[in-house]
């Protein structure tokens, strides 16, 4: 008893740093920016630049998050979006209904993912390795259906489809930032407010526990994944209004592992249970200002996995509160 | 003269200001077997700690095997002959007996290849000392657990401890193995001049097993002496009781009459593999069924079943109806609570808080509108809190900080928030400090006297003896007997649960 209070004690002012040390990570990269830089960093344009090129994968570990809280890892992510794309252009193309593509690769999506998720928690096999199946499966399938290529959008049948990710709201806000801010309030909303969100944490924690507290872990897992697929089909649809295509090749390569590195320096555990949506957003921001850093400082692009790895790591570092001896 | 081993004189230890040793003093006599007894909270650990050079002492002497000793690290209290054996297995399964040995110090060839060989013979030197027959090259795993702990104390003898501290080594033993492990340690500190400390709560195990203890209570000495008293006699368990808390407890009555209603469920013919075979009983409103047997009797198998944790047969009907539980989430629905044994793996949710924890059960309550209302969650979490007497600093900390016997309240809120009819609770006292445990038992009786029908399984008769109405004894899967509360003696429910029968 009295060792925890002096360790609550003694650690007050580190726990404030540790427990903010992704917003002070932010704060110190955009003052950084700023001196190197000074005003084109500062610039709102600049930053709407920033969010908007990191919206998609974004989005993408907003679900992600879900995913890792309860305990699992989605490696399909980027196919699964070719895959939803490729389903949304096609349709779009073929009918000119834009509202029934979106609501179709919108089930077509969540749907994929669900079944991923039916056969990590009813078939016992670790999400890592199916989803590592699905990502083979989706993207093979895709290559097969698009011939190795991609889809290009009929803009004379559906001419405002590319409106929805390229339209700027009040002529300086891109809609892709829009629909990240919209999902973030979205998954927010359910990790904190809601039943699911509960129990999407308590199943990462401890399974069993939860399991014997009447709580069926089966269903929540199942829809953790359900929600990583609706983050899923959003970004696909936002990245194939943007692009105006999807390419069954070049499109969404390495997103699962963007998305989970955004998850993971915003400070969201691997071992499940543990993290906050909020992080998610961090994540993107950090990676987002690299990114861009980088490119304004004109640092040869080479380098520039070479600074997300030391970030990943060493945002990982700072924020690993128990050290055990 | 008598010759110590160890004698720790006025130890003081206080942590910003909280005094948590106030001069404590243990002697240790060479050979001996030392229960070290108090509440949670009541030092031991700490004591413990400075013993094994995790935490320096503000002031105070030790004094080891009559030298003056100074530790500050645990590689000083290691290379002085100390060993600790904790309350979780430090073993690798995947590994041989003669690996886990031998970990961090395998010996080697000139050549720098491991000497399976001679690790193996070095092995079997010791288990012969030990007078234990295990195979160096059996995995770890097919052992039994008992053997493991063997094994943890081989390991410790291999490193030459002459001082074995174990803490709470027998909790995850069946009462053969512990006697097993036991005279294993009698054989060692007879023949080898091994000295062992013994932190448990098992006072039964304290007073058949040991020579001395010494009794802490908030930091200070109470008590301490032989377990042999001057007349001969072996000291009282309820005596050892009564230092421990500062009161009388064990002999505290709990039991109390209460009204036993209608037919509330009625199991029939359960059989869950070939665990439980074909069990049928019943339970009505407002009382209290315990379920007891000896390891092996698929009581624990059937009351899981019953919560629908595992794959069952037969039929349950609950008010007359008959239900269908192939899911814990069915049976909370249909008001059946489950409060599991080994609470740490099975019922607390480690990342979480105190309120998080007593409101997992039942969310639905804490709704508005669609969201979940988190000054409902803190109403419902400060109502269980004061009605339990739960004592944390507060809701929003994390329920591993709590105490033993306040994370099983915590533990039993949650599933009263969810207001179960029927309430089944599996050693619900297990790991629980002797004064908590009593509060436990008040709480089963209110629960009783609400109408709550409930079945509790545990392997203390102790237990079962003070709380149960009833009792059901199982054999091997089967129903063996079953005992009314006047019948309800250690020595009946002994002679069904190996087997035999009253006549």
């Amino acid at each position: 008893m009295q060792n925890t209070v002096s360790k609550q004690r003694f650690g007050s002012l580190k726990k404030v740093v540790s427990s903010n040390s992704i917003v002070l990570v932010v704060i110190v990269m955009i003052i950084a920016g700023t001196f190197a830089e000074g005003s084109q960093f500062l610039s709102f344009q600049n930053f709407m630049n920033i969010l908007r090129n990191h919206a998609v994968i974004g989005i993408i570990a907003l679900g992600m998050s879900f995913v890792i809280i309860s305990g699992n890892i989605d490696l399909s992510v980027g196919a699964q979006m070719v895959a939803v794309a490729a389903i949304t252009v096609s349709f779009v193309n073929s009918t000119g209904n834009i509202v029934m593509g979106l609501i179709l690769g919108i089930l077509a999506g969540c749907a994929m993912s669900t079944v991923t998720g039916i056969i990590v928690t009813k078939g016992r096999v670790p999400s890592f390795i199916v989803t590592l199946g699905m990502q083979y499966i989706y993207r093979s399938l895709c290559m097969f259906y698009m011939q190795g290529g991609g889809f290009y959008l009929d803009k004379t049948k559906a001419p405002f489809y590319t409106q929805i990710s390229n339209y700027m709201l009040f002529g300086k806000i891109p809609m892709p930032v829009v629909y990240y801010a919209l999902m973030f309030l979205l998954f927010w909303f359910i990790s904190r407010y809601t039943k699911l969100g509960r129990h999407i944490y308590a199943v990462g924690s401890n399974e069993k526990a939860t399991k014997l507290s009447g709580i069926n872990t089966d269903k929540i897992k199942i829809l953790a994944f359900t929600l990583m697929g609706l983050a899923i089909s959003v970004a696909a649809i936002v990245e194939s209004s943007r692009m105006g295509s999807i390419n069954s090749t070049s499109s969404g390569n390495a997103y699962e592992l963007n998305a989970i590195a955004m998850t993971v320096i915003g400070g969201i555990s691997m071992e499940g249970g543990k993290g906050k949506i909020s992080g998610a957003l961090w994540g993107m921001l950090i990676l987002g200002i690299i990114n861009n850093m980088i490119t304004l400082l004109g640092v040869n692009v080479y380098l520039i996995n070479a600074f997300k790895g030391v970030i990943i790591i060493a945002a990982v570092l700072l924020q690993r509160k128990d050290r055990e001896l | 003269m008598e010759k110590f081993s160890l004698q720790m004189k006025d130890i003081v230890k206080s942590y910003n200001g909280v005094t948590v040793l106030k001069g404590v003093s243990l002697n240790v006599r060479q050979g001996e077997i030392h229960a070290l007894l108090g509440e949670n909270g009541a030092g031991k650990t700490t004591l413990m700690n400075i013993l094994g050079g995790v935490i320096p002492k503000d002031s105070g002497e030790i004094h080891l095997f009559g030298e003056p000793a100074k530790i500050s690290s645990p590689a000083d209290s290691q290379a002085l002959g100390i060993a600790f054996i904790h309350q979780e297995l430090n073993v690798v399964n995947d590994l041989r007996v003669y690996e886990n040995l031998f970990l961090g110090r395998e010996l080697h060839k000139k050549s720098g290849i491991l000497d399976a060989k001679r690790m193996c013979e070095e092995t079997a030197k010791i288990f012969s000392k030990m007078n234990v027959t295990i195979d160096p090259r059996a995995m770890m795993r097919d052992l039994e657990t008992s053997y493991k702990q063997i094994v943890e104390i081989a390991k410790s003898l291999l490193m030459d401890a002459r001082l074995i501290i174990m803490d709470e080594p027998t909790t995850s033993l069946t009462q053969k193995e512990i006697d097993n492990v036991f005279n294993i340690i009698r054989g060692l500190t007879k023949d080898h001049d091994v000295t062992v400390i013994f932190i448990s709560h098992k006072l039964g195990e304290v007073v058949d097993f040991c020579d001395s203890y010494t009794v802490l209570r908030n930091g200070e000495n109470v008590s301490s002496g032989s377990i042999i008293q001057p007349d001969g006699s072996k000291i009282n368990q309820a005596d050892l009781a009564r230092m421990m808390v500062g009161k009388d407890v064990l002999n505290q009555q709990v039991y109390e009459e209460h009204e036993i209603g209608r037919t509330l469920l009625e199991v029939k013919d359960m059989t869950v593999d070939n665990r439980v075979k074909g069990v049928s009983f019943s339970l009505k409103e407002g009382e209290i069924l315990g379920i007891t047997g000896l390891l092996g009797d698929g009581k624990d198998e059937m009351v899981r079943a019953l919560f629908g944790d595992l794959h069952h047969t037969g039929t349950v009907l609950k008010d007359g109806k008959q239900l269908s539980i192939r899911h814990p989430s069915h049976a909370k629905k249909l008001g059946i609570g489950y409060l599991p044994p080994n609470r740490k793996e099975n019922a607390i949710i480690k990342d979480m808080s105190v309120q998080d924890n007593i409101n997992i059960t039942a969310l639905e309550k804490c709704r508005r509108g669609i969201s979940l209302s988190r000054r409902k969650e803190k109403d419902i979490a400060r109502e269980f809190i004061k009605k339990l007497r739960i004592k944390t600093d507060s809701l929003i900390c994390k329920i591993t900080s709590l105490s033993g016997g306040n994370q099983q309240k915590c533990v039993l809120s949650k599933w009263l928030n969810a207001r179960p009819d029927v309430m089944i609770m599996s050693n619900p006292t297990q790991g629980v400090d002797v004064g908590a445990k009593n509060e436990i038992y008040t709480e089963i009786m209110k629960l009783a006297k609400q109408k709550i029908g409930i079945i509790v399984t545990s392997g203390e008769a102790q237990e079962i003896i003070k709380l149960c109405d009833r009792c059901l004894v199982m054999y091997h899967g089967e129903l063996r007997g079953e005992l009314s509360r006047d019948q309800l003696t250690e020595e009946n429910i002994m002679i069904l649960s190996t087997g035999g029968s009253l006549n």
